[in-house]
């Protein structure tokens, strides 16, 4: 049961995540691929918050929030104006450097060693995890409603004519730089608010959950599913990691050296769909809107 | 709405190119000591291809960077120098442009990207999602375009190259804007489309409530709705009056319309 929980909060966590990368990503054309350095930045803020200072959950929930928005918009500030390509690199070398310094500044993070002891939001006795699971779940519907709700409204427009056309939306007298740090800002927020719920979920953590393969996993969803498709996240979490963990892992009677090859094994299945996906159905399952044909 | 004769209408948008100069390359594509606009209705900006203007919209809409030179708008609200701003906040001035090269939205239907257009900033805020509050004046003219141009279906997306065309000058109305340049804007139009175009450009001038600059390859259409015409050549300000005027000066004949040119 524990696992099962676990496991159930990690696909919420994937699912939240992918929506925001929708946001990001398949609404507004920003290309992310530092997702799981603010994943860290909510995360250890929020651990080391409640752990080393023993702040008050909420408080420290904001604020590893606020942190984690202010700091996606001093980034954003600096590589927002530029072209696709350099915006993945700089939020990679992000990324990469909150890995970084979760493993050298030990006097905070623990270092490799870990650090421990953080709480669950809501102390319930042995439900705290279910309690948290709940929390996680609306949470993730807070961020679908907001992206279906976006696709009828004036600002959905306008974060797609950033998309589509960012010249020709600014020539119409729309600040599009501003909007993209501010929608990039806030949303990479949210991702910081995930990290810290995903630390009570972890209640331990160690650098190598800020390793690429987070963000990775996320994107394979995202562009499984389909990157402009609010739902796009969830099929793409359904029929990617919770296919494995939810499952095969726990209900497929695999032998043991199967079963110790089955993280590789994954990896190559994810590989296999991915490629087969975007051959047939470039979107994504759900698909959505092709560009048009430039001849 | 009458206006009594006591109260002078406000007098129209005007541009004034100073010292203007643009290079690409070492090249100069622009070089422009003193050029007026909007001192009537329509102006009509003439020349062979490459004379440099395209540049001058762009260098007056901000889309380019001038080297040198001021612009400055002299606007409803006071005196603005437009090479101070960025591109935005020369389309929110009331400086608005629509493009030679078909430019669209790919993901917004027809109706979408004119909302997206008359959409005013309070409504686009990323906490703000209620029904649009598009003033129900735009929400008029938005409807009134659609029919004006005949769009079967404006809940799907442009298809042909007119549509698109025709997409972006209403986009550009639909911002207001006081001072209008349309580039090329019936280039690949069918006839009766190009009509179209030219009636209302006719009717937008003789409202009086924005100036027009428009360029344009289609001559008989430049005489027929322009009040007054600039020429350029090589990048440089060569003649200006009235169509007649420019029609039959020998510099426009041998530069641009041909020793050929025949016609009444």
């Amino acid at each position: 049961m524990a696992y099962t929980i676990f496991a159930a909060s990690s696909m919420v966590v994937y699912i939240a995540l992918g929506t925001l990368l929708h946001l990001q990503f398949g609404r507004t054309g920003m290309v992310n691929f530092g997702v799981v350095g603010f994943v860290g930045i909510g995360m250890y803020g929020f651990g080391i918050l409640v752990s080393r200072y023993e702040l008050p959950v909420v408080v420290a929930l904001v604020l590893a929030t606020l942190i984690t928005t202010l700091l996606a918009a001093i980034l954003g500030w600096l590589i927002l104006d530029l072209d696709g390509e350099a915006v993945l690199v700089a939020t990679l070398a992000f990324a990469t450097i909150v890995y970084y310094l979760t493993v050298t500044q030990k006097d905070l993070t623990g270092g490799v060693a870990g650090l421990g002891g953080i709480p669950y939001p809501i102390d319930v006795g042995l439900d705290s995890a279910l309690a948290l699971l709940v929390i996680l779940i609306f949470v993730a519907l807070l961020f679908l409603g907001y992206a279906h709700r976006l696709g009828r409204v004036p600002y959905g427009r306008l974060l797609a004519s950033i998309k589509d056309n960012e010249p020709l939306a600014r020539s119409l007298g729309k600040s599009t730089f501003r909007e993209k740090l501010i929608f990039f800002s806030i949303t990479s927020g949210m991702m910081g608010l995930v990290g810290a719920l995903y630390a009570s979920t972890n209640q331990f953590l160690v650098p190598r959950m800020l390793a690429a393969g987070l963000t990775f996993t996320v994107w394979i969803a995202l562009t499984l599913g389909g990157r402009a498709k609010v739902l796009g996240a969830v099929v793409g979490v359904l029929i990617s990691v919770a296919l494995f963990d939810l499952v095969i892992e726990p209900f497929l009677p695999v032998p043991r050296w199967v079963g110790a090859l089955m993280p590789d094994l994954q990896l190559m299945f994810y590989g296999l769909i991915l490629v087969t996906v975007i051959l047939f159905r470039p979107l994504g399952l759900l698909g959505g809107r092709q560009k048009a044909q430039r001849s | 709405m009458e206006s009594t004769p006591s109260t002078r209408p406000a007098p129209r948008a005007s541009l004034v190119l100073t010292d203007v100069v643009k290079s690409f390359g070492g090249r100069t594509v622009a070089d422009i000591p003193h050029l007026k606009l909007g001192r009537y209705g329509v102006e009509g900006l003439i020349g062979p291809n490459g004379a440099g203007k395209t540049t001058v919209t762009k260098l007056i809409t901000g889309a380019h960077s001038l080297d040198r030179g001021t612009i400055s708008y002299h606007g409803p609200s006071g005196v603005i120098d437009l090479s101070q701003l960025p591109s935005h906040r020369i389309a929110r001035a009331g400086v608005v442009k629509s493009n030679q090269v078909i430019q669209d939205f790919e993901t917004l239907t027809i109706r979408d990207s004119l909302l997206l257009a008359a959409a005013r900033p309070r409504d686009e805020r990323f906490w703000y999602l209620g029904r649009s509050r598009t003033s129900a004046e735009l929400v008029n003219d938005i409807d009134g375009y659609l029919e004006y141009f005949r769009f079967e279906n404006p809940d799907r997306h442009a298809l042909s190259a007119g549509e698109k065309k025709l997409l972006d000058i209403i986009r550009c109305l639909l911002v207001k804007p006081k001072f209008l340049l349309l580039d090329e804007p019936t280039a690949g139009l069918p006839q009766w489309e190009t009509d179209q175009v030219k009636e209302l450009v006719r009717q937008l001038g003789a409202e009086g409530e924005i100036s027009i600059l428009i360029i344009e390859h289609d001559l008989e259409l430049m005489w027929s709705v322009c009040d007054y015409v600039h020429f350029m050549a090589d990048g440089k300000l060569l003649l200006q009056g009235t169509p007649d005027e420019v029609r039959s000066d020998p510099t426009v004949i041998e530069k641009y319309l041909g020793g050929g040119h025949v016609e009444g």
